[in-house]
This record gives structure tokens, sequence and C-alpha cells, in this order.
């Protein structure tokens, strides 16, 4: 037996009418498109490594065969932003993975069944909300050190907690709601009535903290990695381009614009992605 | 009142308690936690002698134990790199983050609630879509690369404004010295914090123009800007003043990154270093500082809260 969730289909006419209306709404989502195949197909296209040291043209200023000059060790900046934005992005993308499966799993428990179990997780939330998120990241890569896997993991770990919030509040609503009692009175387990009826609720606020999540997370690991505490040179990221840059500040500046301007519009697409997405799905805020 | 009082302090201790005992076991149970540097090259009977002088060779809860009876004292241990008492060390850094911290939240909470009354006021026109822009940017740009724009423009082109440090080295203390190694870091850190107050500011005063008291002000006769200043305005700090908990936490992450890109020898400094060196004494003494802080600031919101709107208090 089937119970529909009429507002699933209802959002993605939603969608459509949005971007009918406003098409100039979607410029993010395609800008975040181009640069996802900018960092994946680039290096092919690309004729220089990032990793690939040359005395003779260090510090070099953009050229066409350079397009964004070369760093103090000779390696060419445009493969480097190219090579260091695959690993800025997978490690955005999937540390906002697990802030979303963890955080829907006990937001998404707590508020379900309520009770004891609610006051236990919820404290938990509360105590990750308590320790700002640096912190917290500091602790865990002290502890595990810097492996690539550690930060994506650390980095998801401190963002779950918002997420949990806000799949708790969902669930908590419709718990007692009719469509929930309907399908707990034809039978239907808990976990089918979680995932079939009161998490397609959730999905949409979900998806519109996850886009403002990725940009987040995008922004930490990029920190983390340029207080050398994320990943680790010779591997390339965003941040730890601008470390290296900082030292020459005095000598060469332009090193150090270049990697912050790709964080910062690929932040800005996510945010405003996020923004437009919080319109059709959420059209009171 | 006092119930609710005692019972947000109650609320308050257990998070704490819960933080201690997550930071602890997280560090000392990690695969090369503290023990493992005890690992020189050493006889067998080195080892031992080390272990025991870090209290290493007693169980980990034993030692949890131990080290929350000496923290409840004020006693956090020494660290592993400096030889220092970690309480010690917390009491010099945090003077200079208190000083970046405290002004970054001024600079923030005052453009902040200016701003968001400026979007309320010209809902829609340009000022509005103008002050979207500034937070969008806010929340998009990465502080410490805003900070090392910042070095490019005011320290490198310029040369008004000193590149790093809290202070010039060596000179007699000056007011003026320390303001000028104070504008550009809490400059940067205030941006990244404004967003949040700018939105919520904005949307309070939008939503209290359409409550009835206001609507009854103006049906007196009050003018627009008493209306606006005595009966919206004042409301509408209630929800300003409900997220500083969550400013504070955000300005605290901040400090970190940007005491390192002015070079600022503060609590993140500290951090930083203890992380880079496996300083795990000092590492879980200042994630214990800074939540205490931030517990107590929450609670004193809370309490702000509940003298502001007596429904709260009613609630509990």
């Amino acid at each position: 037996m089937v119970l529909s969730t009429p507002k699933a289909k209802k959002q993605s006419s939603r969608l459509m009418r949005k971007f009918q209306r406003n098409p100039l709404d979607f410029i993010p989502l395609v800008v975040l498109i181009l640069l996802i195949l900018l960092v994946v197909i680039g290096p092919w296209l690309y004729p220089y490594e990032p990793q690939k040291a040359n005395a003779l043209a260090t510090l070099a200023n953009p050229s066409a065969e350079h397009w964004l000059g070369t760093d103090e060790l000779g390696r060419d900046v445009f493969a480097r932003i190219l090579s260091g934005g695959r690993v800025s992005l997978a490690v955005g993308l999937l540390s906002m993975l697990v802030g979303l499966l963890l955080g829907t799993l006990i937001g998404g428990l707590a508020g379900y069944f309520g009770g004891t179990l609610e006051s236990l997780l919820m404290r938990l939330v509360d105590m990750f909300m308590a320790i700002p998120s640096f912190f917290l990241i500091l602790v865990i890569v002290t502890s595990f050190g810097n492996h690539p896997a550690v930060v994506i993991l650390t980095v998801g770990l401190a963002f779950w907690a918002q997420m949990a919030r806000v799949v708790y509040a969902e669930f908590a609503k419709f718990r007692k709601s009719e469509f929930v009692e309907a399908s707990q009175a034809l039978g239907g387990s808990h976990l089918r009535v979680m995932v079939r009826h009161i998490f397609p609720q959730v999905l949409p606020q979900a998806i519109v903290l996850a886009s403002l999540g990725v940009g987040w997370a995008i922004l930490t690991e990029a920190a983390l990695s340029y207080l050398g505490l994320g990943i680790q040179p010779p591997l390339a990221s965003w941040g730890n381009m601008l470390q290296n840059a900082q030292q020459y500040l005095f000598l060469k500046p332009t090193l150090a614009i270049w990697p912050g301007l790709f964080i910062a519009i690929t932040v800005l697409m996510f945010n405003l992605l996020g923004n437009t997405l919080r319109d059709v799905f959420d059209p009171r805020s | 009142m006092l119930v609710f009082i005692s019972r947000r302090l109650v609320q308050g201790l257990v998070v704490l308690f819960m933080i201690s005992a997550f930071t602890f076991f997280l560090v000392n149970l990690a695969p090369g936690g503290p023990s493992s540097l005890i690992d020189f090259q050493s006889t067998a009977e080195q080892r031992e002698a080390r272990l025991k002088q870090y209290g290493l060779d007693k169980p980990v809860h034993v030692r949890y134990v131990l080290w929350l009876g000496d923290a409840l004292t004020g006693d956090l241990g020494k660290s592993i790199n400096q030889g220092l008492p970690v309480a010690s060390l917390l009491r010099q850094r945090f003077a200079t983050t208190l000083q970046l911290a405290l002004a970054a939240l001024f600079l923030a909470s005052f453009f902040g609630v200016l701003l968001g009354v400026l979007a309320a006021l010209y809902r829609n026109r340009w000022p509005d879509h103008l002050v979207s822009t500034l937070t969008t940017l806010g929340m998009s740009v990465p502080n410490f690369w805003l900070g090392i724009v910042a070095i490019i423009f005011f320290s490198v082109q310029l040369r008004w404004l000193p590149a790093s440090g809290n202070f010039t080295i060596g000179a007699k203390f000056s007011l003026a010295d320390r303001l000028a190694h104070l504008i550009l870091p809490a400059g940067v850190l205030a941006f990244s914090l404004m967003p949040n107050i700018v939105r919520v500011t904005r949307s309070a005063l939008l939503e209290l123009r359409a409550a009835d008291f206001v609507r009854t002000a103006r049906a007196k006769g009050l003018r627009e800007r008493m209306v606006l200043w005595k009966h919206t305005f004042k409301n509408a700090l209630v929800p300003v003043i409900a997220i500083l908990g969550l400013v504070t936490t955000v300005l605290f992450s901040g400090s970190v990154v940007i005491e390192s890109v002015f070079g600022w020898a503060g609590l993140g400094r500290l951090a930083i270093e203890a992380a880079n060196g496996r300083d795990y004494p000092v590492i879980l003494g200042v994630t214990m500082l800074v939540g205490v802080i931030v517990v107590l600031v929450n609670l004193s919101i809370d309490l702000l809260y509940a003298v502001v709107d007596p429904r709260i208090r009613r609630e509990s």
C-alpha cells in the first residue's frame, strides 16, 4: 500500500516554475557545473603538471605559456589551481555528505522516537554546537593526523549538528501528523514511515542547508589547509596554495590573489544556489 | 525565575562535562595519542619512567577523573612542548584574543544592526540589494584571504598599517600603536560575523512592522521615526541578542585563523601551535576554556532574554 506524499511532486514543479520565471537565479548552478567540468577535465588538457618544479621559471608573470604565472618553485599556478580545485571541491562535497547523513540520521531518530533517545541525542547536538567548529577540528586533527579522509570526516563532523537540529524539528513536527498515523495504522514499519513519508517532507530544507553547507565546508577546508593542518603539500589545495603565497606577499602579491578568488567564487555560487533553492522550497523567508 | 536559572545552569554544566569527556577520550584514545609521544629510542625502563612522569601509566578513565579533578581546581596540567603550566599559558594568551574578539564583536554589532535597519527601511530598493550583496560576500569570501588582501593593500602598497603583531615590538605602550595593529584584524573578523546580524535585524524589523502594537502606535498618530525607534527597534533587538551565542562560536573559530594571518599571539595561535606540535594538554585546555566561554555567553543570553521577555520565564 503506497500512501503518496503529494508535496514531493509539487516541489519539482515549483522548481520548474521558478526556472521559467527567473532563469537568472540558476546562473550559480551553471557556473558550478562549468567549474566542476573545468577542474575535472582541465588537467587533461592543460599541458603543465601541478607538481613539476622548474628552476628556470620561478615567480613568472602570467603569459600565453603559463596562464596565471608560476610560483616560487616554478610550478604552474593555473595547473595547481585546477588540481587544487579537484581537492577543494571533493573535500567540500564529501564532507557535506558526511554531515548530511549523520545529521539526518541522528536528527531523524531523535525527532521520530522522542523520549529518552531524544534527550540523549539532542544533548549530543548541544555539545557539538557549543564547541566552536574550528576547535573541534583542531582536536580531531591533532589526534588523528591530517590524511585527506580524516579532513573530510572532521569537517563533516563539525557541521552535522546544525543539520540534525533542522531535521529533528521537522521529524518532531510530523511525528503526530495524520499521514504518519495512517501509515502506522496500515502496518507501516518505523523505518518505512521515516524514509517514505517523513523524509521527503524534510528533504527540501536539508538540500538548502546542504548547499549553504558545501560553501562552508570549502571555506573550512581552505582555512585548515592554509594553517598547515589540512591537505598537505605537495598535493595542492586552494587553501595550502595561500599559505605558500603569504611568504611572497611583497615579491609577488598576485600569487595570493588567484586561489582566494577561486574559493570566493565557488563558495559564492553555492551560497547563491542555496538562496535560490530556499526561495523555491520555502517561500515564507 | 529561580527555577529557570538553575535549570539552564544545570544544562550548561552537563554540556561542559560532555565536552570535557569527549575531547579527553578522543585525544587519549586516538592511535598516535599521547603515549606514542614517549616512544624515543629508549630502554624499557626509561620509557616507563617517562610514562609515569606524565601519568600515562594509569588507565585512561582513571586519568580522566584525575584530570577533571585538577581542572576543577584550575590546574590543567603542563604543556609538553613549553614545559609551562597550561593555565598560565591560557591566561597570557586570553587577554590578546579578548581585545580582538571584543573589537570585532563591537564593529560587527554596530555595522550589522545599522545595515540591517537600512535594509529593512529601504526594503526591495537599492540599499536593501546593496546590503544583501555585502552579506552574501561576507559569507563567501574566506576571511583569511580577505586578511591577506587587506595586508597587500594597506600594508604592502599603501604602507598605512602594520602587517602583523598586536603592538610594535620594543616600542613603548601607546594606544595609537595598539589601535593601528587592531584595525585590520578586527575589521576582517567583523566582516565575516556581520551577515548573521544583518539578516536577523532585517527580518525582525520587517516582521514587527506588521505587528499589532506597531499599527496601534501609528494609529495613535505617532511620527514614523518615533514608531521605528521607540516601538519597533527595541523589540527587534531581542532576536539579535539571541543570535549572539552563535556569533560567539563563529567569532572564536574566526579568531583562530585571523590571529595566524596577522601574527597575533592569542588563544587561536596557541591552539594551532599545540595542534602542530601535538601538545595534548594545551589543546585540551584551550578547547575547555573556549567551551566554558561559549556556555557562559549562552547562559547570560538566556537570562537576558528571560528578563526582557516574561513569556520565557513562565514557559519553564
